[in-house]
């Protein structure tokens, strides 16, 4: 396993994430409770880029149907959707399959984040 | 059993996807999410035929033709769209269930309490709104790097805008820039695309 330098530690704040490109992937890096986590960009749902959602607890929300994905377990924790009264279940069940987060390991040294692909 | 799907013969280096890669686009998740795109116009075409049957009573006969605009041009959108995914080295999936089930928007149901028309114009406008991010996601990802799909992408995404500020404006009363189509499902700016000859 090689760790690949990404970005200095003050580009990500806490709370905050950003997209970097690393060898045509695209890698979501953010710090959470002072921790950094790595990820695919990529919504396992249905593609969106996740960097365009937010954080909420300890999940990236995906801006485009609201699913939700825990940053350091890469699990879906919930899928309540934009409609806001309703969520996605009166939908099909094959509609709102999902997978996981892909996780990428991610180490922060000597002022600079460092990322496993 | 061979697939179906596969080409019969060999195709050559196609030089049209080879400029893609060198301009650094993952071919195989922007083909994931144009199908997801043309699902989703697909299936809210299907869902807007529903919508629209139930568009009476003096509200509902108002919005009757404005819901018939968005769902034609839904229609038109997969098929401009569609040429563009086989040029990518995509195709349609061979189920239509498998279609609806990668659709990149939920499915447009008719609301229980439908003859409330605000029921049925906010499912209306949920729909065009996800459709507004789906092929937002494409323009992104192909912008400055496939002019092709970035133009097909970008038509469709005028439409959608402006089917969104339509059901906004009737479920809100904002001021409105937008007064009629010359024609249902005229798509003025998709009209040109793929394989719309019959406009």
């Amino acid at each position: 396993m090689s760790y690949m330098p990404i970005c200095n530690s003050d580009e990500i704040g806490e709370r905050s994430m950003k997209m970097f490109n690393v060898d045509h992937t695209e890698v979501l890096v953010g710090r959470l409770h002072g921790r950094v986590f790595a990820c695919n960009n990529s919504c396992p749902h249905r593609g969106a880029s996740l960097v365009k959602g937010e954080l909420k607890g300890d999940n990236v929300v995906c801006w485009m149907h609201g699913y939700e994905y825990d940053v350091f377990t890469g699990n879906l924790q919930n899928m309540k959707s934009w409609k806001k009264e309703n969520t996605w279940m009166e939908q099909s069940s094959e509609w709102r399959k999902s997978g996981d987060l892909i996780l990428y390991p991610s180490i922060e040294k000597e002022g600079t984040i460092y990322v496993c692909l | 059993m061979s697939n179906p799907q596969s080409p019969k013969g060999n195709v050559p280096n196609v030089v049209a996807l080879e400029v893609l890669r060198k301009n650094g686009i993952d071919i195989d998740k922007l083909i994931k999410l144009v199908t997801a795109g043309v699902g989703a116009e697909f299936t809210t075409y299907y869902y807007y035929t529903i919508l629209r049957m139930h568009c009476t009573g003096l509200e509902g006969e108002g919005i009757k033709e404005i819901v018939e605009d968005a769902r034609i041009e839904d229609r038109n959108h997969f098929e401009a769209m569609v040429p563009r995914l086989y040029e990518l080295g995509g195709s349609l999936p061979r189920d239509i269930r498998k279609f609806a089930d990668q659709a990149g928007c939920p499915d447009a149901y008719l609301p229980d309490n439908w003859e409330d028309i605000n029921s049925i114009l906010k499912v209306l406008l949920e729909a065009e709104q996800c459709a507004i991010r789906s092929w937002g996601e494409v323009c992104d990802m192909t912008a400055g790097k496939d002019p092709r799909t970035y133009d097909i992408a970008q038509r469709i995404m005028q439409e959608e805008v402006e089917h969104e500020a339509w059901f906004i404006e009737l479920l809100s009363k904002r001021p409105s820039g937008h007064f009629r189509r010359k024609f249902p499902g005229q798509s003025p700016h998709t009209g040109s695309q793929g394989s719309l000859v019959h406009l």
